[in-house]
């Protein structure tokens, strides 16, 4: 039992990450970015790159500590949150802003399908379809709770950082949405973007912090997935479904709410999996998400409209 | 000194189709100057064309002799021009204190003597600063609008419709208020369709009729003219 609810908050963590972006840029840019999950896969494996680059000049990573990973994937890791976040100012650039302009919230969410496949496509392109690792380092599980103890509770120390990191994450932007200039600018703009012009808030620069407070948040999930999991091509489009379900059971819009709602369906995966098996595990997230909505249907966190 | 100058603007949403069509105004320092006209003169596009919020096709915009045409929304609350929408002018989910807590920050003002100041002004919303500006009644909301606009000291206020869904009783309190903004130094820009609130606090008044101003005179003069009067008071000559 612990060990499935650490394991929950685990899968959660990635998920809340993941979610925050969705959130961000429904509220922000008024529409839902089914291309969001491409930019964990890309984080993911700009990430790996990273890594190799700086395999071939210091050799080898050096695992740190308990750790599999060493310096260089923290390094990496960094490196891949500003490309990530680059990478999702391209897209807005060259697509999303120009159909701003004169499209409506429907064409934007199709140009996101699109998106997805031209990103997912193009990655599978550059890096194949093989699976792949950062480490291939075997870790010891930590025994936390001893098995006579509801089952016990063993833990990595990855998992340990994963959900360290993630905390980390999620305090250091609640600070910034609710103690900087630029982010009270977000929050104002996300409940009234006409009003928040005439204050004095420069809007695109709103937009712009959101590609990349929402591109960042998708490297790290990205890295931690292929951490905790693997990286592989298909990464972020398997999570993509849980990202939405987090975003909308927490509240579409609020960025406590996405990550309620990424533990949330974190955890109802891992619970349900002794029940239903690990193939039926993405399902219990939206039955989950269908019984939070009818007791109270603008989600966890949600504004009433 | 003139604070406001608008010279044969042109403006509109749609490239080709301005609705505001060579509209000229001159708003001197300290002046109320009410903008009037029938349903659909251009009243609102000519408000939200100055204040950045709608495409100028042609014409110019000065404020305090500084040409600010076309500039982008979020600059001019910088340099001095204020703006009060006319719906869904407060911030609903922030309370009235982090509501011009925003735009202190935003507009760099120090918010301690900022604040203390507009909560003199409007001690009915210094009671309740940590309510939540959806939870106001109209007036009251009216007001919070009219002093997050006022956060950035703006030379120049511009109001769009600020009487509309208020009851008379309201109006009356929220145009007093006005009078009392102004008495602070602020010239203020009226856009309205309640002519006789208008006139009633207003120095001078200018008539839009099909996107361009037609009759520009006193208060009083406006107030008497039986030609604006027919037109657009709703009066007809030889009415008592």
């Amino acid at each position: 039992m612990l060990q499935l609810i650490a394991d929950g908050f685990v899968i959660g963590s990635v998920i809340a990450l993941g979610a925050i972006g969705v959130t961000l840029v429904y509220s922000i840019l008024r529409f839902a970015n089914f291309a969001h999950g491409e930019l964990l896969t890309w984080g993911a494996y700009l990430a790996w790159t990273a890594l190799l680059g700086f395999a071939a000049v210091w050799g080898p990573m050096e695992p740190l500590g308990p750790f599999s990973f060493g310096w260089t994937l923290l390094a990496s890791l960094g490196v891949a949150a500003i490309a990530t976040a680059a990478l999702a100012l391209l897209v807005d650039l060259l697509l999303f802003r120009q159909l701003r302009r004169h499209g409506s919230a429907i064409t934007l969410i199709m140009a996101s399908f699109g998106a997805a496949l031209v990103l997912r496509n193009l990655l599978q392109f550059i890096f194949g379809a093989v699976p792949e690792y950062y480490s291939r380092e075997i870790q010891v599980a930590i025994r936390l709770v001893p098995r006579d103890v509801l089952g016990g509770l063993r833990i990595t120390p990855d998992q340990l950082f994963v959900l360290g990191l993630t905390a980390v994450s999620v305090v250091g932007l609640h600070l910034f949405l609710t103690r900087t200039t630029l982010g009270k600018a977000m929050r104002a703009t996300s409940i009234n973007p006409q009003l928040a012009r005439v204050t004095g808030i420069d809007v695109d620069r709103v937009i712009r912090a959101t590609w990349i407070i929402g591109a960042v948040l998708a490297a790290v999930a990205g890295v931690f997935s292929g951490l905790t999991v693997q990286l592989r091509p298909q990464l972020g489009l398997d999570l993509l479904l849980p990202l939405f379900a987090a975003a909308i059971l927490g509240g579409i819009g609020s960025v406590y709410g996405a990550v309620a709602g990424g533990l949330i369906v974190g955890l109802a995966e891992s619970l349900s999996v002794p029940i239903v098996g690990a193939e039926y595990r993405a399902a219990t997230a939206f039955i989950v998400l269908i019984a939070i909505l009818l007791i109270r249907p603008t989600g966890l966190f949600g504004e009433r409209p | 000194m003139t604070a406001l100058r608008v010279e044969a603007l042109e403006a509109g949403y749609e490239p080709g189709l301005p609705i505001v069509r060579g509209a000229s105004l001159s708003v001197e320092s300290n002046e109320i100057v009410a903008v009037l006209g029938p349903n659909g003169a251009g009243k609102s596009t000519l408000i939200k064309a100055i204040a950045g919020l709608v495409p100028i096709s042609a014409g110019r915009v000065l404020l305090h002799d500084r040409e600010i045409t076309g500039r982008a929304a979020h600059r001019l609350p910088h340099e001095g021009l204020g703006f009060v929408p006319q719906t869904e002018n407060v911030f609903v989910n922030l309370s009235i204190d982090d509501n011009l807590d925003l735009a202190a920050s935003i507009l760099k003002v120090p918010k301690k003597r900022r604040l203390g100041e507009l909560y003199a002004l409007f001690p009915d919303l210094a009671r309740q600063r940590r309510l939540l500006a959806g939870r106001l009644s109209g007036g009251q909301r009216q007001m919070l609008a009219v002093a997050r606009a006022l956060v950035g000291e703006p030379k120049v206020l511009m109001l769009d419709e600020p009487s509309a869904g208020l009851s008379p009783k309201l109006v009356g309190i929220v145009f007093e208020k006005l009078v009392e903004v102004r008495a602070t130094g602020v010239t203020i820009v009226l856009v309205e369709q309640n002519v006789k609130a208008a006139l009633a606090i207003a120095d001078r008044a200018a008539v839009l009729v099909e996107g361009s101003t037609r009759v520009v005179g006193t208060a009083r003069e406006l107030a008497n003219d039986p030609q604006v009067a027919a037109l657009y008071l709703g009066h007809h000559r030889g009415d008592t």
